[in-house]
């Protein structure tokens, strides 16, 4: 297992520099510049600002310049806001993005899993059947029509809850979006929570659990919900991943100063610097918690184990 | 958003302060008064939206609108902006002007900066010399090109002392121009005409913006900033006219105009920057007066390729398109009665008579016939159809205009035109390398004056991006910058303004309007030409709700 770690994380650096690379390449590649504004600029301040941010340099050169800094851990100076670093941008939205995702995750999985484990202990029930409906619907609604749904009941018409905004220590203004972001995970992890159980409860090892006279919640969290667990890792891994770098829709509508917004408004502006530390900031995130999946999918199953140790 | 608990009642009589007057404007009063009884709310905290997120909050570097608002809350110029818009006095009491239109002696009221420190001429001098030296790299230096000097300081071809401003001692300062410059009191009231404070920039560097650091001189001071969430803005009690300003408090919030919309009719805002024009009769309906418009200083148009095939050196073809589109009903119908159809390039501004192209007064059907004259005399017809693609910008607001337009084309015309859009920075760079035929092409004037909109139809200026170029054109323009007298200017102005309709090279759709949702109790703004309006002239009103 240590030998496993030890190559995963080997190649988790090339992964990353080649990530670095593309994103690099790509956004270099695509026309339009970062000051390139809808009203002309005289060439003399042009090649001022190019001269500051080694926009006149060679694109070797930059590159050389931006990895060095990296390597520092300097993520260098946002194009778009002129006197913040991209490193003070994801320090301000990061802790953001992983109280809304981290409580919506935590919301999603108690929910999600509490559901799906009871439509798969009454599947075809009334109870089952009215889930599974709820489930298909939390999955086929977007964000971007359940969020603006939830403000005008909740904010605008009842005036229960802000409609938006961050206020640091404010449970009230946490509500909705943690909501809003939770839903359509809640129905991933119940249907598919639903469906694993539903297949390791026809099992025979679960058969002869039952012969044995086992207790059912016994079989269910003995023998069940372990393999149930599986396929619903390999999809929280990614998930966790993309819903702790913020979710674009959910803070767009509410106003939150997430990294999300960064990336979409970084990328329209050809904040070059700022697409690039977002995009390194997820590879690395997806990078880990790929690992950790791969990690608990080997401690749920001593097959996977066994694979790596050989 | 006031408990009716908490009421404070201010009995306010008439504010007894007037703009200082000044030789060339009448006395107007720079905030406005509020009546006897009226009745305040105890948290004077004003919410307002902008668009997005300022880019940086330096004067001399910003260059988008958000940011514009909050400066102008933060920053005072020589002369600023009354209420509707119109300019008065700012840290300039009063000022002088010789008879050439080319010197300008303006003298100084008794200011301080928000950190007590007085504001003298020296600070203007420092922040215009900023502006225009390269090395800073401010994207509008341009903007003070009517100042002496001013184009060959930015090219590095002077010294930035060469600049035509100077200090005659602390608070006097002497404008020396290179022509008269009629609309100079309004261009002093922009960002790029700031003071600012020396040391303070100096020894903070770039981070001279960051709260705690910043040093301002306008009737706010920054508090707090949070990219992506808010901006927060404290009273200035050191503001030269303190007393006058009712705000404790200004945040500004970056967000979406539909967010805006949400916010507002959940009672977290009291003024939005704008709204979806599609969302206007919806809105009209459920908040009535809360929903405010006015025309704005701006033209929405197409731009045509004066370089290439098929409409270089084809005017009847770019008269024949001019023609056939119906204005009135993209402002009524696509435009759902926002904005105000165009003929001609300049927007409706005091004292100046619009050309309008000869056209204008005939009814659709005899206009349509006429296209079609010019469309066939253009060598197109229903055998050999024109076909080009129109680009624009993706936005899903400003879609269904370039479907309608082509919808009109082809069936005033039958030409085969192509709505075709791209990402903004794409299609300008496109745009900008005359690769389009036609395309989207939108200005919005830095001061109201007709030669902010004229300008960009000038051989090499940087926006003009179909390439038009007429020497006559060329001549008028140059004509009326020498011109001292205003109405000679402007007519020399208008007879420009004439050729554009003549030539065509551009065919101007709408005038743009400023769209606010403003809460009744929110008073002490009303919505004008230049869509500025700085939160000292405002206050609540007591309210109970929100």
């Amino acid at each position: 297992m240590r030998r496993f770690l030890l190559q995963r994380l080997l190649t988790a650096l090339p992964t990353l520099l080649v990530i670095i690379t593309l994103a690099f390449l790509l956004l270099r590649l695509t026309p339009g510049g970062p000051f390139d504004g809808e009203r002309p600029m005289l060439p003399e301040i042009r090649a001022s600002i190019a001269a500051k941010y080694h926009l006149d340099e060679s694109l070797p050169r930059q590159y050389l310049h931006y990895v060095s800094d990296l390597a520092r851990g300097d993520l260098g100076p946002s194009f778009q806001y002129r006197n913040t670093s991209v490193n003070e941008l994801i320090e301000q939205g990061l802790p953001v993005d992983l109280t809304i995702g981290g409580l919506a995750l935590l919301l999603a999985v108690v929910i999600g899993g509490m559901l799906g484990a009871t439509a798969a202990l009454h599947r075809d029930s009334w109870l089952d059947r009215t889930l599974v409906a709820f489930a298909l619907i939390g999955i086929s609604m977007p964000v971007f029509v359940t969020a603006p749904l939830m403000i005008l009941v909740f904010a605008i018409l009842l005036q229960w809850l802000p409609a938006g905004d961050w206020v640091s220590g404010s449970v009230r203004h946490l509500v909705l979006p943690v909501i809003a972001l939770a839903l359509p995970h809640i129905a991933y992890i119940a249907r598919m929570l639903r469906a694993g159980l539903i297949e390791a409860l026809q099992s025979p090892y679960v058969l002869t659990a039952r012969a044995k006279g086992l207790p059912e919640w016994q079989i269910l969290l003995r023998h069940a919900l372990r393999p149930a667990l599986l396929p619903l890792l390999a999809f929280l891994g990614p998930a966790f991943a993309a819903i702790l770098t913020g979710s674009i829709v959910v803070e767009n509508v509410f106003g939150l100063p997430g990294i999300g917004r960064h990336f979409v408004t970084g990328a329209l502006n050809r904040d070059y610097t700022l697409v690039m530390g977002v995009t390194i900031l997820y590879g690395v995130m997806i990078i880990v918690f790929n690992l950790l999946t791969d990690l608990g999918q080997a401690w749920l199953d001593p097959r996977i184990r066994r694979a790596h140790a050989a | 958003m006031t408990r009716p608990a908490a009421r404070l009642h201010l009995l306010l009589a008439c504010l007894p302060w007037l703009a200082a007057c000044a030789p060339s404007s009448d006395d107007v009063p720079a905030v406005a008064a509020i009546r006897v009884g009226t009745e305040l709310a105890s948290d004077q905290t004003l919410r307002r939206a902008v668009d997005q997120m300022p880019r940086t909050l330096d004067p001399t570097l910003l260059t988008d609108i958000p940011a514009q608002h909050i400066s102008d809350d933060l920053f005072e110029g020589l002369t600023t902006l009354a209420v509707d818009g119109s300019i008065i006095p700012g840290v300039a009491e009063r000022w002088q002007v010789s008879a050439d239109g080319l010197h300008w002696t303006f003298h100084l009221r008794n200011a301080r900066w928000s950190n007590g420190d007085r504001l003298t001429a020296h600070d203007f001098v420092y922040a215009w010399r900023r502006e225009v030296d390269p090395r800073t790299g401010a994207e509008y230096a341009q903007s003070l090109a009517p100042l002496r000097n001013a184009l060959a300081v930015t090219a590095g071809k002077l010294p930035v002392t060469a600049l035509g401003v100077e200090a005659l001692d602390e608070r006097t300062l002497r404008v020396e121009l290179e022509a008269p410059t009629p609309y100079l009191l309004a261009l002093l009231t922009g960002n790029f005409m700031m003071p600012l404070h020396r040391a303070t920039v100096e020894r903070f560097g770039d981070d001279w913006t960051r709260p705690g650091n910043m040093v301002s001189n306008g009737a706010f001071m920054l508090e707090e900033v949070v990219i992506g969430n808010r901006i927060t803005l404290r009273r200035n009690p050191n503001y030269w006219a303190a007393d006058t300003v009712r705000m404790e408090r200004v945040i500004y919030y970056p967000i979406d105009r539909a967010e805006q919309n949400a916010r507002f009719l959940a009672g977290e805002l009291h003024l939005t920057d704008s709204f979806p024009i599609q969302q206007y009769q919806w809105l009209r309906q459920r908040l009535g007066d809360q929903v405010a418009t006015a025309p704005y200083l701006g033209t929405f148009m197409l731009g045509l390729n004066m370089r290439k095939p098929p409409f270089a050196g084809n005017r009847a073809l770019r008269m024949a398109l001019t023609l056939a589109v119906d204005r009135e009903i993209l402002v009524s119908k696509v435009r759902q009665g926002v904005y105000v159809a165009a003929y001609s390039t300049v927007p409706p501004l005091a004292g100046y008579e619009s050309a309008q192209p000869s056209w204008r007064r005939l009814d659709d059907a005899a206009r349509h016939a006429l296209a079609r004259q010019y469309y066939a005399e253009a060598g197109y017809g229903p055998g050999r159809p024109l076909q080009v693609e129109l680009n624009y910008p993706t936005d899903s607001d400003n879609r269904y205009i370039y479907e309608a337009i082509a919808a009109m084309w082809r069936m005033n015309l039958g030409a085969d035109v192509r709505p075709y859009n791209e990402e903004f920075r794409v299609m300008q760079q496109n745009r900008r390398l005359h690769l389009l035929d036609l395309f989207h092409h939108a200005w919005i004037g830095d001061y109201p004056d007709p030669y902010t909109f004229l300008q960009i139809f000038q051989t090499g200026f940087g926006i003009n991006d179909g390439a038009y170029s007429n020497p006559q054109y060329e001549a008028l323009l140059t004509r009326a910058n020498q011109q001292p007298d205003n109405t000679v200017r402007y007519r020399l102005l208008r007879e420009a303004e004439a050729v554009l309709n003549e030539d065509v090279p551009n065919i101007p759709l709408y005038f743009y309007a400023c769209r606010h949702l403003i809460k009744p109790y929110l008073k002490g703004l009303q919505v004008n030409v230049l869509d500025r309006n700085l939160s000292r002239h405002m206050y609540l009103l007591q309210h109970e709700g929100t």
